[in-house]
This record gives C-alpha cells, sequence and structure tokens, in this order.
C-alpha cells in the first residue's frame, strides 16, 4: 500500500506480539513498555490510515472500495481495544491479548495491501 | 454448604480466548457486512451463511466474556454451533464447491483463516469444560 509505512507497520505488529508473549513466558502482567510499544503501533497504523483514506477520498479507484474503508478502520480500532482488554485484569496472559490484537492487525493490514494492489496495479 | 461456583471464563487464559473470538466476530460480521450489502444476489446461501457465522462469533465472544450460568450456556450453544457449523460447512465445501463459493468462515474448514476456525471450537468447548468445575 504505502511502501514505507506498509513494512514499519509489520515489523512493528511482530515486534508488539513478540514482547507480548515473551512477557507471558515471564510470568509478567503488561506494564508501561506495553503501553508505550502499543502506542508507536498504532500511531503507524492511524498515520498509514489517513494517508490512505485521503488518496481514496481524492481519486484513486479501488475495485473494492467500502471492503477497503472498512479495513482501514478495522486496522486502527484493534489495538486500543486489546489493550484495553489486556490491562484490564493484570495477569500474565495480558500479555498474549496485546500479541493476539497485534497479529490480528497485520493480518487486516496484509488484506489491505491485496485490495490497494488490485487497485493501483 | 458453601457454594460452590463454576471458575469465570473471563479470567485468565480465558481472555486469550476471548481475543481471538472478538477478531473472529469483528472480520466475519464485517466481511458478510460487505458482502451481502454489495453483492447480495452473486451467492446469497454463502453470504447469508457469513452472516450467520458472524453472529454466532459475536454470541460466543458475549457468552465467553460475562459472568454467570446465563452467559456460560450462551457460551456453550454458540461454541457448539460453532463446531458443528464449520464441520458441516467445511465438509460440504470439500466435496461439492459447485454450490458452496470459498466465501465463507467456514468454508473448506476454515482454510482461508489458516484452519483456525477449525481449532477455536475445540477449545473453546475444553475451556468451558475446565472452567465449569470450581478450581
Amino acid at each position: 500500500m504505502i511502501g514505507v509505512l506498509e513494512i514499519v507497520a509489520y515489523v512493528a505488529a511482530a515486534a508488539v506480539a513478540l514482547y507480548g508473549l515473551f512477557t507471558t513466558v515471564r510470568n509478567r502482567p503488561p506494564d508501561r513498555t506495553h503501553r508505550i510499544a502499543v502506542g508507536v503501533f498504532e500511531a503507524v497504523l492511524v498515520l498509514q490510515a489517513v494517508i490512505a483514506a485521503v488518496r481514496v477520498f481524492t481519486g484513486i479507484q479501488l475495485p473494492e472500495q467500502s471492503t477497503f474503508l472498512i479495513y482501514l478502520l478495522v486496522s486502527v480500532c484493534v489495538m486500543p481495544i486489546a489493550l484495553q482488554f489486556a490491562t484490564a485484569e493484570p495477569t500474565r496472559w495480558g500479555g498474549t491479548v496485546i500479541a493476539v490484537g497485534a497479529i490480528g492487525t497485520g493480518v487486516a493490514v496484509w488484506r489491505l495491501h491485496d485490495l490497494w494492489a488490485a487497485g493501483s496495479g | 454448604m458453601t457454594e460452590r461456583e463454576p471458575r469465570a471464563t473471563a479470567s485468565g487464559p480465558g481472555r486469550v480466548l476471548i481475543a481471538v473470538y472478538a477478531i473472529f466476530a469483528l472480520s466475519a460480521t464485517a466481511r458478510a457486512g460487505v458482502q451481502i450489502a454489495a453483492r447480495f444476489s452473486e451467492a446469497p446461501v454463502a453470504y447469508l451463511l457469513s452472516g450467520l457465522a458472524g453472529v454466532v462469533y459475536i454470541l460466543a465472544t458475549i457468552g465467553l466474556a460475562g459472568r454467570g450460568p446465563g452467559y456460560r450456556r450462551l457460551a456453550w450453544a454458540a461454541v457448539t454451533f460453532e463446531l458443528i457449523g464449520v464441520l458441516v460447512i467445511g465438509t460440504l465445501t470439500v466435496f461439492d464447491t459447485g454450490d458452496f463459493p470459498d466465501d465463507t468462515v467456514w468454508s473448506v474448514y476454515g482454510r482461508g483463516y489458516g484452519f483456525i476456525p477449525l481449532v477455536l471450537p475445540f477449545v473453546g468447548l475444553w475451556w468451558l469444560r475446565r472452567t465449569s468445575h470450581p478450581g
């Protein structure tokens, strides 16, 4: 989609997921580091969503525009909810909840890539 | 005589299960919504099934996240329905792809979703069973 940002998003998703799994294995509840990591990841996602949305609304034609916009919305919504749910009960499993959210978001970005590629060739 | 309550399904590792169910609820419902809104006439059966799968995932998420016997019954019903759904639709799509486009979460046992839809109900039933006794 947006070349560099997309790669940064995958790297951030992988880093957040691995760190979440790491703290589960180490039997630690989510802490400040999780919040910062999710915050950085989310910032990348929001930036990507804003740029993509502007491009869609200012000319780029996609074959499945509504699907693309829904995935775009999903890509920015999952992490805040996952972080909230993960920290509501401070156990070791919070990290895995964050990891699940990050993997799900990564898949959504991947789907966005396919939908974008179908339109821009 | 002490009250012996079942353990909460929404605690500990159960929260990971709920997170997975919530993501499937979101993606299956969003996908079905677009399919039904944009091109329902192309494959009405498949798209209605997509919608049904989405609803089942939503009910399972709510059942697992809630506390109390009512929520537990809802979770049992939804996860059992999910297991039957993925096995029936999975089998139908493997043997006869003519009538069913590979367009639902449960097609070919959830191949399009890394077979997670096939594994998830077994994990769900195991977790419900495990938490049904005080521990």
